[in-house]
This record gives C-alpha cells, sequence and structure tokens, in this order.
C-alpha cells in the first residue's frame, strides 16, 4: 500500500495546528530563543534554566492574571541566520513575549523582525548598545551595555599603569564592539596601546598573534570576544611562554574556558555581572535552583529569570497581554526582581546596572577583584 | 638581530601549520589526480581523526597508561584506522553509486556527505570545544630573556618529522610499490589501466584509505598543537588544504606539499607583519592570483586532451 507523504503532512500540521490552537486559549507563551547547541551553548544552558526556573515558580504561585505560563524553547545556535528563522518561526507560532536572544549579533537581526510584528523582547544577555539605539518600542534588556562594561574593564587596565596593552577582537558585533569601548576608555587615561586587531572567530592556530604580542612587549591583553578562542589564545601563549596579564568580558566567563586552556585560564581577568546568586534576598531562589540540580552561579541564569519575571509583572500591571501595553509598564513602572530593581529608560535600557571585575581561576571559580 | 628572530619565529609558526596543510592537501590531490573528483568531505575525515584520537588518549589515561610514545602510537594508530575506514565507507556509499555521471553530481554527494559528517559528530560528541591535553610540552629557545625571545617548540618539532615521514613513506610507495604503479597508472588512464587488467575500484577505494589516514595524523597533530576540537573545525581546515592542493597543482602530490608550506607561511608572516585580519584575504588572494597566471597550479602539469 501507498501511504501518500502529501495527505500525511496534511494530516500532521492540521493537528499541530489544532494544538497551538488549544494552548492559544488557556495560556500565555513565553519564546524562549538562545543558543541550545553550538560552540556557546554553555550560555543558551544558563539562559534556559533560568528561564524555566521562573516559568515553574510563577506557575506554582497560581501563574499571570489566573493564567499558565508555557515555555516555547528556540534553538538559533547563536548563528544570525539561525536567529532570522527562528524569530519568523516564533511569530508564526503565536507568540508574543521572548526572552531571548543571546549573542547580540543573533538580537539584532531577531528583534527587527519582532518590533515588526509586534513581538515583545527581552534579551537575558545581549550586551551591544546598538539594539537599544534604533528607537524600538518593543526591545528591552536585563544586563547592561558594553559601553558600561568597556569602561569597567578599561578603567581597572589604566589603574594598574600599564605598559602596553593589546587589544585583541573577533570582528563579531559583541567582541569588536567591546574591544572599542575598551581602547577608547584606555586612550582617555593616556594609556599606549600597541595592538588593536581582529582574529577570526572560529579560528584555531594563534602562533603568528601570539609572537607578535611577545615582540610588541605587551603587559596587558583584552579580548573581546567569546571563550572558544579565548581558551586556545591562553593556552598556546602559556606554551610560547607569553608573560601577559588577560582580561575579557563575560562572554570569556565560564567553565568551558577551563576545559579548553586548563592551568593556563588561571589568573584570568573577567568583567562579569555581579554574583545575583551570593545576594540574600535571593537564597531561596538559589536553593529552588539547587534542588532542582541546576547551578544559578552563571551570569545569565538570574537575568534570564528575571526576564521572565518581568513579562508577567508587565502582564498584571498592565492588565493585558498585547504587548505594546506590556511595554508601557514596563517602562512607567520599578519592579522587584532577583537581579535588584529594575526601572527602564526609554530606550529599553536598564537605569543602572553594574559590572564587576574578577579573578578567574583554573577549577572554574572566581574570586572579585579589588 | 631581534627582527630576524622574530622573522624566524613567523616562519617556523608557517612551517608547522604549512605542513599539517600539506597532509590534509594529499587527500584532495589523489582523489583529484585519479577520479577527477573533488571529496569535499575529506575535512570531516581529519575531524573524525581527531576526535578518534582524543577518545583513544582518554580511554588510555582511564586506563592508566600515561608512557607518552604509547599513548600517541595508539591514538594514531586508532585515529588512522578509523578515519581510513570512515574514507573507505564514504567512497562506497556516496562516490562509487554516482562515479562517470556529470561532475557536478559526485560533486554534490561531497558536500552532502561533508553535512552529515558533520552534524553526526554534533550529536555524537555534542557542539562544544573540547579540550585536548597537550601531551608534548616545552622547546627550544634562542635569544636572550631581555628581548623577544624565538621558540621551536617540541610539538612543531613534532609536526615537521611526522610530515616528513609520512612524506617520504608515501613518496616511496607511489613510485616503488606495486599498487603505487597501479595508482599512477590508473590517474594516467582510468579506463585503459581497466582495460589492462588493473583493479581500478581497489585502486580508488585504496586512494581514499591513504588520503584519509594522513588526514587523521594531521587530526592528532594539530588536535595537540592546537589544544581543542570542535565538530565544524575540519570544514576550514579542509578549505585551507584545498587552497593549497590548487596551488600547488590539483592532482600532483609534490604540489600539495608545496602548496600547503606556501600557504602556511604567507598566512604567518601576513598575520605578523600585517595584521591577523588579513591572514584570509592573502591566502585567497594568492590562491586567485596563481589562478589567473598559472591555472594549473605551481607543479600542475596541463591536462592534455586524450584522445
Amino acid at each position: 500500500m501507498r501511504i501518500s507523504v502529501k495527505k500525511l503532512a496534511t494530516a500532521v500540521s492540521a493537528s499541530v495546528a489544532l494544538m497551538a490552537a488549544g494552548q492559544a486559549s488557556a495560556e500565555i507563551q513565553i519564546g524562549i530563543a538562545g543558543p541550545m547547541t553550538g560552540p556557546v551553548a554553555q550560555y543558551g544552558d544558563m539562559q534556559f534554566s533560568g528561564a524555566r526556573m521562573a516559568i515553574k515558580r510563577i506557575n506554582e504561585n497560581g501563574g499571570v492574571m489566573g493564567e499558565k505560563l508555557v515555555g516555547v524553547e528556540y534553538d538559533d545556535v547563536c548563528d544570525p541566520k539561525q536567529a532570522v528563522t527562528v524569530a519568523n518561526s516564533l511569530v508564526n507560532d503565536g507568540v508574543r513575549f521572548v526572552v531571548g536572544h543571546l549573542c547580540s549579533s543573533s538580537t539584532q537581526p531577531a528583534s527587527d523582525i519582532y518590533e515588526d510584528e509586534g513581538v515583545l523582547m527581552i534579551t537575558p544577555a545581549s550586551t551591544n548598545p546598538d539594539i537599544t539605539d534604533r528607537g524600538y518600542e518593543l526591545v528591552f534588556r536585563t544586563i547592561g551595555l558594553d559601553s558600561m562594561q568597556g569602561p569597567v574593564a578599561g578603567n581597572y587596565i589604566a589603574s594598574q599603569n600599564p605598559e602596553r596593552v593589546a587589544i585583541i577582537h573577533d570582528k563579531q558585533q559583541y567582541g569588536e564592539g567591546i574591544a572599542t569601548a575598551v581602547r577608547d576608555t584606555l586612550k582617555d587615561k593616556g594609556v599606549d596601546i600597541a595592538m588593536f586587531e581582529g582574529i577570526t572567530a572560529g579560528a584555531k592556530d594563534f602562533s603568528s598573534l601570539i609572537s607578535k604580542l611577545k615582540q610588541a612587549d605587551v603587559d596587558y591583553v583584552y579580548y573581546g570576544g567569546y571563550h572558544p578562542e579565548l581558551g586556545l589564545i591562553l593556552r598556546q601563549a602559556k606554551q610560547a611562554g607569553l608573560d601577559a596579564q588577560f582580561m575579557g568580558p563575560e562572554g570569556v566567563g565560564n567553565k568551558d574556558i577551563n576545559t579548553i586552556a586548563g592551568d593556563a585560564a588561571e589568573g584570568l581577568l573577567v568583567t562579569l555581572p555581579p554574583s545575583f546568586d551570593k545576594k540574600s534576598e535571593n537564597q531561596d531562589l538559589v536553593k529552588a535552583f539547587e534542588d532542582a540540580g541546576e547551578d544559578p552561579t552563571g551570569p545569565f541564569v538570574l537575568t534570564s529569570y528575571t526576564a521572565v519575571q518581568l513579562i508577567a509583572d508587565g502582564i498584571e500591571k498592565a492588565d493585558s497581554t498585547d504587548p505594546f501595553d506590556v511595554a508601557e509598564a514596563l517602562r512607567s513602572g520599578s519592579f522587584d526582581t532577583p537581579i535588584g530593581t529594575v526601572q527602564y529608560d526609554k530606550k529599553g535600557d536598564l537605569k543602572s546596572f553594574d559590572f564587576v571585575v574578577y579573578r578567574w581561576h583554573s577549577d572554574g571559580t572566581k574570586t572579585p577583584v579589588k | 638581530m631581534q627582527d630576524l628572530l622574530y622573522f624566524f619565529q613567523q616562519l617556523v609558526n608557517g612551517l608547522t601549520i604549512g605542513s599539517t596543510y600539506a597532509l590534509i592537501a594529499i587527500g584532495y590531490t589523489m582523489v583529484y589526480g585519479i577520479i577527477g573528483m573533488i571529496n569535499f568531505a575529506h575535512g570531516e575525515i581529519y575531524m573524525i581523526g581527531a576526535y578518534t584520537a582524543l577518545i583513544a588518549i582518554t580511554g588510555l589515561a582511564t586506563l592508566g597508561v600515561t608512557w607518552l610514545p604509547l599513548v600517541l602510537i595508539v591514538a594514531l594508530i586508532c585515529a588512522m584506522i578509523v578515519s581510513s575506514a570512515m574514507g573507505w565507507a564514504v567512497e562506497r556509499v556516496a562516490y562509487r553509486p554516482v562515479r562517470g555521471r556529470h561532475r557536478l553530481i559526485p560533486l554534490i554527494s561531497a558536500i552532502g556527505m561533508s553535512i552529515f559528517l558533520q552534524n553526526y559528530v554534533h550529536l555524537a560528541q555534542g557542539s562544544r570545544n573540547i579540550g585536548f591535553p597537550a601531551l608534548i610540552h616545552g622547546g627550544f629557545t634562542f635569544g636572550s630573556p631581555d628581548t623577544f625571545q624565538a621558540q621551536i617548540s617540541y610539538m612543531q618539532i613534532t609536526i615537521f618529522i611526522t610530515t616528513l615521514i609520512c612524506m617520504t613513506a608515501l613518496s616511496v610507495f607511489i613510485s616503488r610499490s606495486r599498487t603505487g604503479r597501479a595508482c599512477r597508472a590508473v590517474s594516467q588512464d582510468l579506463g585503459m589501466a581497466n582495460l589492462l587488467g588493473i583493479d581500478t575500484n581497489r585502486i580508488i577505494s585504496a586512494t581514499f584509505v591513504i588520503g584519509a589516514a594522513l588526514a587523521a595524523v594531521a587530526g592528532l597533530l594539530l588536535g595537540m598543537y592546537y589544544g581543542s576540537i570542535d565538530p565544524l573545525f575540519g570544514f576550514i581546515a579542509g578549505l585551507k588544504a584545498f587552497t593549497a592542493a590548487v596551488l600547488g597543482g590539483i592532482g600532483s602530490i609534490p604540489g600539495a606539499m608545496l602548496g600547503g608550506l606556501v600557504l602556511g607561511v604567507a598566512e604567518s608572516l601576513t598575520s605578523g607583519y600585517l595584521s591577523g585580519e588579513y591572514k584570509d584575504v592573502v591566502s585567497f588572494g594568492l590562491l586567485i592570483l596563481i589562478l589567473l597566471f598559472k591555472p594549473t597550479g605551481l607543479l600542475g602539469k596541463p591536462e592534455v586532451e586524450k584522445i
């Protein structure tokens, strides 16, 4: 017997449509879009675990306006092209609130689609200033900006009185953006910048770059980018006998850098959001994560949690599930969240957000500097 | 003196990376020389070689075997066996059924195979970067500690020597052995070789197996040298090695060796003296120039129309 593929497809899509319709009537869907796979999936894990926990806890407390939240998860692999596909399918699925994306280069193209289609987006991790700089109404974040993080790193480096500083970046929106912010801060302070150079994300061989750093005799190296490349740079630099202090943004501060760099990760400086999991008022929440076997210490776990909570609070406050009403409520209100009191400016940026300098250790732990 | 040391250092960096490009390029060039197709899945074979070596090293470590030469040799043999089997299987599954058709068809089949293998490793091993243990430490340093110190690491020396041994063995094999002679005959004229009683299917399989084994050697060496592997790293390496093969003259084995070294040195000198951002611009620009002025590559022979 021949089964008609066409008929089968029609039947499947019809049943999917029925399911979706069934959900839409009684529940509020929260899209969670970020990298589940790919080279920075480690950060995606933080995002998904934070958002899932928030949805679970809000539902346990009776949901939002009597309705349950339902998480719908999408994998964008931290790839701009994939992010656009994800954004489109999210719109097609009728989702109207998104926690995501993670990488700035994914968030930016996806946010164009959300703004056009009336979907409210809160990114828990993208720090590039351009994202909120385009006058969009529906774009928010629960993290600071490169323009806040760069100066923290730049000021710290300047306070150590280095002789020569090299700045390396991965030519991507996030990495180059933050590297530029660091360079500008250092220039203002009159620090000698020996090198400002890009590498290719995904590259493995940094022997030429490291020889060049040795030749330039730098004592500080700032890297704007993510951990896969910095891990290799650290490791290859140690083998080549380069003696310099490395520093990077929150994109390098996770335990995967230890599996790549090993001992060479010891002493790396990282600017990270403050450890929200150490705050005394969050201990209940931290315990909930630990009871569920999840790790609440990653930099994006509680920012994602907060993003979901803000959507819920915004809906309650606006007494509406219309994304525009919710956006209005978020802009006008002040909310108590695990990352502190949240207030938004006109652009959708947090009115205040601190970054802290940490020293990273080869066992994956970190200690605050200063 | 310092400038000279710096130049020397960048040259060593370039030759190291270039010699591994050459190892991978052999696989492209041999297959092209014999059946005139580009095996785009070759980069993935190299990646699988690196993963197999890592699994072997980790396995030996859990068994408590730490004697370095033994670990390296076992890892190398495992990687070569698995990669060769993979190279052989890929040819049987994806290329042999479409051999002799329009040349685009095997090419598309190869690209499909490449995507399949990449995603297979994604699923089987996870998509994150995995750290590769550095088993060979230390090196020779030159120059005074106050100024620039050039360093040739033992790892770099290992890469040179291994590549040299592989290349010599391959050259001897091709020029002296019975199978090597058959390889040359098949590459000159497949139809005629077939008529004269050479089992061409066996020779083509042998070509894939040899290329894959050399790629596995490169996989182990580069995994240790760089320090991490991921399922996508075969793609970039494959692209570079393919460029090296075309640069040297695709179809020519000495050409692949030369092409690899030229490409490696060009890349390292560009990032050493110009900027790392221009590395790929220069290497691919070089390729375009060579193709414009000498379309057969550095050592390639012009294709004679067979009548």
